[in-house]
Formats: C-alpha cells, sequence, structure tokens
C-alpha cells in the first residue's frame, strides 16, 4: 500500500524511463476531470444498485427457493450455476445474446421494436451490466441466505404462526432479526464487489463511447496500462482503495443499530 | 378417497410455485442454453437474423476449430498448472495460519484477524498497479511468478485462512491437551490430529481458491504477455477476427469448453462447491 501512495505523487514517464515528484496533481487532476464526474457517477449508480438490488433480490430467491418442494434442489442448482461460470465466459455469452440482430433484437422484435442499442452507453447500457453481474452472482448470495434460513429456529416461527402472525408480519419480526448478520455480510460483500465490475466494461463496451460507460476500476486499468500514465492510475487506485474502506466501514459503524444480537 | 384429494389439492397449490420458480430458473440457465445451441450452428445460421433456436445441422466441427483457430489447448494446460500451484501455495500458507490463528492465539491474533479480513474486500484493481510495478522490477513479467505468488498470499490465501480457522477454532481443546501428553510436538498434532478433522474445510478452501484461480482475468491480462503463456480467460478473449469480426459459432464452442470442467465438477461434488463458493463468497 505504502508503494501505490508513493507512486500517486509521481508523474512516471514510461518512454523516457523518468518520475519525478508532482504532489496533489494527480488528485487535483481526479478532482476536477469532467471524464471522471462520468466515471464516478457510473460507479456509483453500480454500487448502488448492484448492492440494493443483488441483497434484496437474493433473500427474495432464497425464500422462495427455501420451500421444502419435491426437487427444490434442481432450481437452487440452476440459480447457482452462473456462479461457477467464469466472468469472462459469462460476458462474452451475454456478448452473444445482446449483438445487433442477436436474441435479444429477435425477442423485442416480436412485439415490433428494436433493435435496441443494447451497448452504446447511456443508462440502458449500464442497467444492462447490473443484469448480467447480478444474475451471475447472485447464486452465491442466495446460498448464504438459504444457509442462514435453515438456521432459524423452527420453535420460534411456529410460536409466531400460534400467535396469528401474518406471512409478512413472520419474515419481517422473526426472520429476518435471525438472519441480520447474514444479510449485512452480503450487503458488505456486495459494495466492495461492485467496484469489480472490470470484465464486463472491458469485453463489452471498453469503456466507451468515449468514457460514457467506463467504472473506475477499468479507468485504473486504462490509464496504468494503455495510456501509460502509472501515477495517475496510482492516484486512482489509492482513490477506490480509500473509497471502499470508507464505504464498508461505513456499513460496519451502522451494524449495530441494525443487526440483532441474541446476546445482547 | 379424502386423502388422495388432499393430496391433489396440495399438488394444485404447487403449481405456481413451480411455475415461478421454472421461469426464473429459466433467465439463469438461458443464456447457458443459448451458448451451447450457438456452439453447434454454422457461420451463416449464426448470422441470419431473426435467429434460429436450435441448430439446424448440428456443426460439431466447430469445436475442432477451436483449436484449429488458435492453440487452446495450451491455455487451459496453463490455467490448470497455475491452478494447481495457486492451491498448492495456498494450503501451505493458510493451513498453519489458520491453525495458528484458530488454536494457538498468538498476541495480536484478533489484530491479525482484522487486517486479513479488511483484505477481502479491497478490489484487486486498487492494488494492481503497485504489483505489476514490482513484478516488473523483479523482472517477473511474463512469468507465472507474480500470478501465483500475488494471488495466493493477497487473494486466496486470506480467505483459506479464514474457512480453516472457523474450522480449527470449533475443535474441543481435549485433542491437543492428550496429544502433548502422549509427547506430540505442536506440528505433529497439527497434521496428525486436526488435520484429518478437518477436511471438509479443506475441501471448500481448495474449491474456492480452484475457482478464483480458474476465473482470474486482470491478473494474467496483466503479468503476461506471449501468447503460449496465456490462461483460459485471457485466450477466450482472442477468437474475433480481425476482418470478419467475431466468429461468435467458434467463440461459444471454446466458451462451453471453458464452462464444461467447471460443471462436471459440481455435479460430482455439489456440496463441497457450494460450501467452498459461499465461505468465500467473500471474494467473488
Amino acid at each position: 500500500m505504502g508503494g501505490v501512495i508513493q507512486l500517486s505523487v509521481t508523474q512516471v514517464n514510461v518512454l523516457a524511463g523518468t518520475r519525478e515528484f508532482v504532489g496533489w496533481d494527480n488528485y487535483l487532476r481526479i478532482a476536477n476531470d469532467p471524464e471522471m464526474s462520468i466515471i464516478l457517477s457510473n460507479t456509483f449508480f453500480l454500487v448502488i444498485v448492484l448492492s440494493v438490488v443483488g441483497t434484496v433480490l437474493a433473500l427474495a430467491l432464497a425464500t422462495l427457493l427455501n420451500q421444502p418442494l419435491p426437487g427444490i434442489n434442481i432450481f437452487r442448482s440452476a440459480i447457482f450455476i452462473p456462479a461457477l461460470v467464469t466472468t469472462v465466459a459469462w460476458t462474452l455469452v451475454w456478448r452473444f445474446i445482446l449483438q445487433p440482430q442477436g436474441i435479444f433484437d429477435g425477442i423485442v422484435g416480436l412485439v415490433g421494436i428494436g433493435p435496441i442499442p443494447w451497448l452504446r452507453g447511456g443508462w440502458l447500457t449500464l442497467a444492462v451490466f447490473a443484469v448480467i453481474q447480478i444474475t451471475k452472482n447472485v447464486g452465491i448470495n442466495v446460498m448464504i441466505f438459504l444457509g442462514a434460513l435453515q438456521g432459524v429456529p423452527q420453535d420460534l416461527l411456529d410460536a409466531a404462526r400460534v400467535d396469528g402472525t401474518g406471512r409478512w408480519a413472520r419474515f419481517r419480526h422473526v426472520v429476518l432479526p435471525q438472519i441480520s448478520a447474514a444479510v449485512l455480510m452480503v450487503f458488505m460483500l456486495m459494495i466492495s464487489g461492485s467496484f469489480k465490475v472490470f470484465e464486463l466494461v472491458l469485453l463489452l463496451t471498453n469503456g466507451g463511447p468515449g468514457v460514457q460507460t467506463s467504472v473506475l476500476a477499468f479507468e485504473i486499468y486504462r490509464q496504468a496500462f494503455r495510456l501509460n500514465d502509472i501515477g495517475y492510475a496510482a492516484a486512482l487506485a489509492v482513490f477506490l482503495f480509500a473509497l471502499v474502506l470508507a464505504l464498508i466501514g461505513l456499513v460496519w459503524l451502522v451494524r449495530r443499530r441494525l443487526v440483532f444480537h441474541e446476546d445482547d | 378417497m379424502k386423502t388422495t384429494d388432499r393430496r391433489r389439492s396440495v399438488a394444485l397449490r404447487r403449481v405456481p410455485s413451480y411455475l415461478l420458480l421454472s421461469v426464473i430458473s429459466f433467465l439463469f440457465i438461458g443464456p447457458i442454453l443459448w451458448m451451447l445451441s450457438g456452439s453447434l450452428k454454422s457461420i451463416s445460421e449464426i448470422l441470419r437474423y431473426p435467429p434460429t433456436i436450435l441448430p439446424e445441422v448440428f456443426q460439431w466441427s466447430n469445436y475442432v476449430e477451436v483449436f484449429t483457430l488458435q492453440p487452446f489447448g495450451r491455455p487451459i494446460l496453463n490455467s490448470v498448472v497455475v491452478m494447481v500451484l495457486v492451491c498448492a501455495l495456498t494450503l501451505l500458507v493458510a493451513i498453519p495460519a489458520g491453525y495458528a490463528l484458530g488454536r494457538v492465539r498468538p498476541a495480536g491474533a484478533a489484530v491479525i484477524f482484522v487486517v486479513l479480513l479488511s483484505g477481502i474486500f479491497i478490489p484487486p484493481e486498487a492494488v494492481i498497479v503497485p504489483l505489476f510495478e514490482q513484478a516488473a522490477q523483479l523482472g517477473w513479467i511474463d512469468t507465472y511468478i507474480p500470478l501465483v505468488l500475488f494471488t495466493a498470499l493477497l487473494s486466496t490465501a486470506p480467505v483459506a485462512m479464514f474457512i480453516l480457522r472457523q474450522a480449527f477454532v470449533t475443535l474441543p481443546a481435549e485433542f491437543e491437551e492428550a496429544a502433548t501428553l502422549d509427547g506430540a510436538s505442536r506440528a505433529r498434532t497439527m497434521v496428525q490430529i486436526f488435520l484429518p478433522l478437518v477436511r471438509p474445510a479443506i475441501a471448500s478452501a481448495v474449491v474456492f481458491t480452484a475457482w478464483f484461480s480458474w476465473n482470474q482475468f486482470l491478473e494474467p491480462l496483466v503479468y503476461l504477455r506471449s501468447q503460449a503463456n496465456l490462461t483460459v480467460p485471457v485466450a477466450l478473449t482472442l477468437f474475433e477476427d480481425p476482418l470478419a469480426g467475431p466468429r461468435w459459432n467458434v467463440q461459444m464452442a471454446a466458451t462451453t469448453l471453458s464452462v464444461l470442467p467447471v460443471l462436471i465438477v459440481f455435479l460430482i461434488a455439489q456440496r463441497h462447491v457450494v460450501s467452498g463458493l459461499t465461505a468465500g463468497g467473500l471474494k467473488s
């Protein structure tokens, strides 16, 4: 970590092989670069959508898959399978699905719309990213929640049922407090995971047009390994590092209010 | 009569549940099915619009072409080698460390544990730049050293350590006392008494590590240069014809090949795979 902070205050010229100290310049550039405001708003959009939707959807799916139905394991496996596929493979398959005149254009064509520019920037492309990322990873969170749901004592649920509590009230007041630790963990993992949307951007849009669909993780890669601006990339990396730690720390601080402890 | 009626009503009440579950499951495996279908189409069929759902003629030769368009066997071998090395190094570090954190509990163990856990939340993109600089200075570019060393030490070992610590912590202290009375050294106690007891945790750690290594994209993309050294995820992105664009049928065949081994392992060892990926769901 020390290395990256040191790098972040230098201007590295790879061709000439020189490094000079530039102080806060790289950080000022983050603050003033108009491209950065697009990249950051994309990054935050994905972090918020992925962490909230990813957690809520996983919880809903886990509740649905927690029913004692014959053959339920087949459905559990189906939702888990995308998590096994490598991110690159999953992204390539989606690129195939979304290509101009691909199956998605075919489907919307059936109802007379389209073709739709799925990957040409704007909110639509970011929403597409969110769908791809969530379907890929939600299976793992579903399994974490299933484990937690199965740990909820049956007699608590029975007691609530005898007291005449409705389905939603049982979930809200009995189940949710019991699994709150798992919910918090998944939420934190989703926050840090949402900053790692990299393969999607690289393989689907390359961040373009311009930087319209870029995110912080991809911008670090682009600055460091395509534009060879190592110093600026290091400053971005420090910024990303601080951002993740700050958000995770924030969630951790409010956990006492949200997480139910039996021993307290 | 009455019981069959009741049974029928139970079955009927389940229909909406099954319907909903089927639709949801289809959304998740639909892309995989579409990949399989695409991998067997001819290039002219795959470019047709509107697309056909099933291939008209099953063109198995796409799978042969995967290996003629680029030597795809090489990246598969490379990925396996890297995976094995990362798993070995991860266990080598994580078993003693997990044991120490769980059973020996040296001073400051809690602090070490928190630092390790916080490392789990740091995205690899945030540290790749200094790691690359370091690797370049040591002349490690285009070798597997940074890929194996940095991945094992920074990414997989902390998670494996966490999984193993949780397993070691739950074991009763009497085992240790009995072993010490019998004159076994600490190392021997760990290897002979405790290691067999945490086998499920080791399986989870191995599954997670193997999956993580097989999945890696950013690191091999940055550290490796020559075609002969590439790993599967990077090689997968190279099926594009610079003139004609992506060869979708061959691309989907190669993607299927990269997915198949993982699915087979999953079907054989479902329980271990699920526990490995959720325990380390941490990193995904």
